[in-house]
């Protein structure tokens, strides 16, 4: 009897959740389950059409590809310093707005603002700014003596350049979400450390580092996961050059697809990076765990 | 995930490509000659009842943009305008519709177009798909100011032996380079060195006036490795490296021509539609100092040709539109507003050769101009080759390998597409 | 170990509450003394400015002869046991209780023996390697004071640290602290809105009203002579009566009449309406004195608690002021009846019928 109802009420339960369900399925699987299906096949633009079956082909042939290699390497570059660096940033700034009293809308607004930006725009403005001889940054720096540095036009410069842009236009991302994070801490166990003689920077080490891990936790996965599919700046500011020292793998794929038309390459590789990014997401996710013990 | 991002993009175009038939959408680069023709477009609408409605975007987006509309069974779009190193592609895989019944109907004359425009964005193995919209055939633009300045030339002549005058052979022009190379003032030359496209196509104007070819026309056998090809690139790093303002390896055209346009610059190699900017106060401080002359040797020739897409809701209507905008009236309206004509009647228009003198080197530009190869895998070659070109120019490779690594993948290119066995 | 004193200390908060007003403590050492008073009264402002947590606005603070006021807390040398417990989540018992050890640098060897002692008293032996999550209220209340018991602090300083525990719990506990105390010798400072536990725990119990001190004193002292008529209501369950009356003259005495009560008192006293406190448990069933006064109440509700019975009633007549008496457990009564009991007159309280204030009485002595 009650195993029956238990039973109808499972049922239920799924005829009422079975439409969201398909729905996800359909909008969060289906296009999984294209492009793996895609990497199969010699599929193109040019000739759209799932006939010519290569089985591995497509990814052998990427992981063959020196410049997607490259992509893969820089990327790794890319997003270790972003994270890292706005993780950092992030912190400093949260902290340092967690203890501001008045005025906290005013600068979360500031803060927001560049993250309301297009990437695009991000991109547009700083290509403008940076420009050697006609951009506002080399012209005041200028102002101080130091001579104009070539921001986009060096292979050496343009790594980093393009990772302060992103730190510009993302660190916000980790202020509010840190900042959130903080805010959310209970005030008594500070109070305590407080009594028991702790200063500052012991209860920050101490109690904020291990009570905000999960925020930071995720802060890290989610702009990690972003930070690998960054595209918009490099397309906007370098275009994977000078040379390639700026060819994020987001960029290169989207060519593959778009300039070189060859879909099934471009899904291969697409899977490739997933399966990078999951075994990333994992091992984070891991290591934070394993921080506590 | 860009399939799927490019299914839903069709499923949508799908949706309103139908719903208003009289209203034809056109995808358009935001260059001078697209403001010329959306200044016309308001009389095609009282003429004919027919609304255009124009979407503007930046060069880099359009291929991005047009591909999952062409590829599906209906597109967004009735009429598009094509560059023409997509020309191979998109004909390859029969996204345009042949124009030649619509001619021969509406009695259109097509013989007013310079033929190399026909055979760059016209005709394609003997079927017309598009109409030449407008060139960009690249020219050599320069401080007229100082070139004809007595000092400079005493000083010039007293240099180098030669006298100082609009370059007539290649090397003449790179010794002015170095010569008004005066930093940080003034440069020699502004380079766009931005890969992919930008960096191509200036560098085939270097290649073509070292008397260099991208393959040979007869057997499409590549011709990269060439010493002509290997001393192009020679010359075009050291007028980036060396002649050139800082960052000029990462500048897209807009940034060098706002280094020229600053009078930073002695000389740009650039789309002759520049010319008329540079003589416009609102975005150039050497109005009336810049002249444009042919590249010497030769330079490369660049244009648009209007097309219907397979995909178009309204070909009709497309046609009727296209027709119009390149009938002879509007197209020298559209060139007395400053745009780059393709057509040998209106270089024959006195009132625009009262208008803009340097019509006559413009014309001689455009008959003396070469493309650049035209085949199916044109867009993956310029990657292919932007991205050697820019390798070279920053150093990380040398020029003769480089050259050898981007004339391989375009055998490979070739060989795909059937050029060669 | 040093007295701790405060002189005329006030705490307005940022946007203007007066949450302290001029308090002046004596807090001698050893002493457990208990803050007592409705919650808001100003007793956590209090504690937390002793202990430096709050900034004191006006006044002085001083442990021993030392000025304390801007001493940073970690050098005032006190532990607090806060009402939440403000246990660190992330660290086991074990941890949370040599936090403390591991900044003064205590050495290993002799933090862990201390640790276990500390743990083996509370009964924590079991649960050291258990995280605050995973304990129940009484545990991480033990944990709480453990980690105080760590330090050999001037004094303790504990916020309501039972509200958050059960009935049952919470009266172990109070026994529990109350065997703390004697051990330990130090002073203590218990902050509680319980008259329950006030009166259970304290040596002297300090009662607050709205940023104020009312009185200061012995829980019995208190509970008999009670300042006002807002210590008189707030001490005990149930609390004293307190009933509207008028003073006449009678003789050379006085008498105060209260709705039909009449009970005489010792000396003159001006006539004029006072407020008569009655003690529940001041009266009784048969008139075994010579001196006692009959007084009638109409039986409303008669409520069981076991070891007594709470008689609520009319006084005097049905409409009269409600009034509760305590009773031997067997005693019984239907609603409505009158039942008659005796009152010893020397064991009423007066009260200024407008500010409260408790009336002197000098009873010559028996
Ligand atoms: N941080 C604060 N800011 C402003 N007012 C406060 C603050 N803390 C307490 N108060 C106010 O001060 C008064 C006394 O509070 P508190 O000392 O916590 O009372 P108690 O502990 O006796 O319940 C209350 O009216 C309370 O609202
Ligand atoms: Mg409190």
């Amino acid at each position: 009897m009650a195993a029956g109802l238990a039973r109808r009420d499972r049922r239920f339960g799924l005829l009422m959740a079975g439409p969201g369900l398909a729905a996800m399925l359909l909008v969060v699987l289906f296009p999984l389950v294209f492009t793996a299906w895609t990497s199969l096949y010699e599929f193109t633009l040019l000739r759209p059409v799932h006939d010519l079956f290569v089985g591995l082909g497509n990814f052998a042939a990427a992981l063959d590809d020196g410049g997607f290699r490259h992509a893969l390497r820089v990327t790794l570059a890319f997003v270790v310093a972003v994270v890292l660096l706005e993780f950092l940033l992030g912190l400093v700034v949260a902290l340092a707005l967690d203890s501001v009293e008045r005025g906290r809308a005013v600068y979360y607004a500031i803060l927001l603002c560049p993250l309301l930006m297009n990437p695009v725009v991000v991109g547009l403005i700083w290509r403008m700014f940076l420009h050697p001889t006609q951009g506002i940054v080399n012209y005041v720096i200028g102002l101080a003596g130091i001579a104009p540095v070539n921001w986009l036009g060096d292979p050496a410069v343009a790594f980093w350049t393009l990772v302060a842009v992103d730190i510009w236009h993302q660190v916000s991302f980790m202020v509010v979400l840190l900042l959130a994070g903080l805010a959310a801490l209970p005030p008594e166990p500070y109070e305590a450390a407080r009594m028991e003689g702790a200063g500052p920077i012991r209860a920050f080490f101490w109690i904020t580092l291990p009570l905000l891990r999960p925020v930071i936790t995720v802060t890290l996965l989610i702009r990690l996961i972003f930070a690998v599919r960054t595209y918009d700046l490099v397309y906007i500011m370098t275009r994977g050059g000078p040379g390639n020292a700026t060819d994020l793998v987001s960029y290169f794929i989207y060519r593959q697809a778009f300039v070189t038309l060859n879909l099934g390459r471009a899904a291969a590789m697409s899977l490739v990076l997933l399966a990078i990014v999951l075994l990333l997401t994992a091992w984070l996710h891991r290591y934070m765990r394993s921080l506590r013990a | 995930m860009t399939r799927a991002l490019m299914l839903s993009t069709a499923a949508i175009a799908l949706l309103t490509g139908a719903a208003d038939a009289r209203t034809i959408h056109i995808l358009m680069e935001s260059v001078p000659d697209t403001r010329f023709v959306q200044e016309v477009v308001p009389e095609f609408t009282a003429q004919t009842g027919i609304e255009v409605d124009i979407e503007v975007v930046n060069y880099a987006e359009m291929h991005t943009k047009l591909v999952p509309q062409l590829v599906a069974p209906a597109g967004s779009y009735d009429v598009i305008v094509v560059d023409f190193y997509w020309v191979g592609e998109f004909t390859k895989a029969g996204w345009l519709q042949p124009l030649d019944e619509r001619i021969a109907a509406s009695g259109f004359d097509t013989s007013v177009y310079f033929p190399a425009m026909m055979d760059l964005v016209g005709r394609v193995d003997g079927v017309v798909y598009m109409l030449p919209f407008y060139n960009y055939a690249m020219a050599l633009t320069y401080r007229k100011d100082l070139l004809e300045d007595p000092a400079e030339q005493a000083a010039f002549a007293a240099k180098y032996g030669t006298p100082l005058r609009v370059p007539q052979g290649w090397d003449e022009y790179l010794k002015q380079v170095e010569f008004f190379t005066r930093k940080p003032d003034l440069h020699g030359v502004v380079n766009q060195g931005l890969r992919p496209d930008p960096i191509a196509m200036e560098w085939s104007n270097y290649l073509f006036a070292r008397g260099g070819e991208y393959y040979d026309p007869a057997t499409w056998e590549p011709k990269l490795t060439s010493p002509e090809a290997v001393a192009a690139l020679e010359d075009y790093k050291r007028n980036v490296q060396e002649f050139g303002p800082l960052g000029a390896a990462s500048f897209g055209f807009d940034e060098a021509f706002n280094v020229a346009a600053q009078g930073k610059a002695y000389s740009y190699i650039t789309y002759n539609f520049f010319r008329t900017a540079y003589d416009d106060p609102s975005q150039s401080a050497v109005v009336g100092k810049m002249e444009l002359a042919p590249v010497p040797v030769a330079g490369l020739n660049g244009g648009w040709g209007w097309a219907i897409p397979r995909s178009s809701p309204d070909p009709d209507a497309a046609w009727q539109f296209i027709a119009w905008i390149e009938s002879p009236e509007i197209a020298k309206r559209r060139a007395a507003l400053g745009g780059s004509p393709t057509r040998a009647d209106v270089f024959a228009d006195p009132d625009l050769n009262a208008k803009y003198p340097y019509y006559p080197a413009l014309q001689a530009l455009l008959e003396g101009s070469k493309n650049f190869p035209v085949f199916t895998y044109t867009p993956q070659f310029v990657e292919v080759l932007g991205r050697e070109l820019s390798l070279a120019v920053t150093g990380e490779k040398e020029p003769a390998a480089a050259l050898a690594a981007a004339n391989e993948e375009f055998r490979a290119l070739l060989r795909q597409d059937g050029k060669l066995p | 170990m040093p007295d701790i004193r405060l002189e005329q200390v006030s705490k307005v908060y940022p946007g203007g509450v007066t949450a302290v007003d001029a308090v002046s403590l004596d807090i001698r050492d050893g002493e457990l003394m208990v803050l007592l008073g409705p919650s808001g009264c100003g007793k956590s402002t209090t504690l937390r400015m002793i202990a430096g947590l709050e900034p004191i606005t006006t006044g002085r603070l001083w442990i021993g002869e030392r000025l304390m006021n801007e001493v940073d807390p970690k050098d005032r040398d006190l532990a607090f046991v806060f009402q939440s417990y403000a246990l660190f989540p992330h660290m086991t018992v074990a941890g949370n209780l040599a936090f403390g050890m591991r900044i003064r640098g205590v050495p290993r060897a002799e933090a862990g023996r201390r640790l276990q002692e500390v743990a083996a008293t509370l009964g924590l032996t079991e649960l050291l390697e258990r995280k605050p999550g995973q304990l129940s209220g009484g545990q991480r209340q033990r944990v709480a004071l453990g980690r105080a018991l760590l330090r050999d602090p001037v004094a303790f300083l504990l916020d309501e640290p039972l509200s958050n525990l059960d009935a049952k719990l919470r009266a172990g506990m109070r026994t529990e602290l109350i065997k703390l105390h004697r051990r330990v010798g130090r002073t203590m400072i218990h902050v509680t809105h319980d008259q329950v536990e006030a009166m259970t725990m304290a040596e002297r119990i300090c009662i607050m009203r709205d940023g104020r001190i009312v009185q200061v004193g012995a829980p019995m002292e208190v509970y008999r002579n009670p300042a006002d008529t807002f210590v008189a209501g707030f001490l005990a369950s149930p609390p004293m009566n307190l009933l509207d009356a008028r003073i006449e003259p009678e003789g050379a005495g006085a008498l105060v009449i209260a709705h039909g009560l009449r009970v005489p008192l010792p000396g003159a006293l001006p006539p004029g309406p006072v407020t008569l406190g009655l003690r529940p448990e001041e009266v009784t069933l048969a008139p075994d004195g010579a001196a006692r006064i009959a007084l009638d109440t109409v039986t409303q509700a008669v409520e069981a608690l076991g070891p007594e019975v709470i008689l609520v009633g009319a006084l005097g007549d049905p409409r009269g002021p409600e009034v509760s008496w305590r009773m031997p457990r067997d005693f019984t009564a239907a609603i409505g009846q009158p039942v008659r009991l005796w009152l010893d007159p020397t064991t009423v309280r007066l009260f200024e019928a407008k500010s409260g204030v408790a009336i002197a009485l000098s009873w010559p002595k028996p």
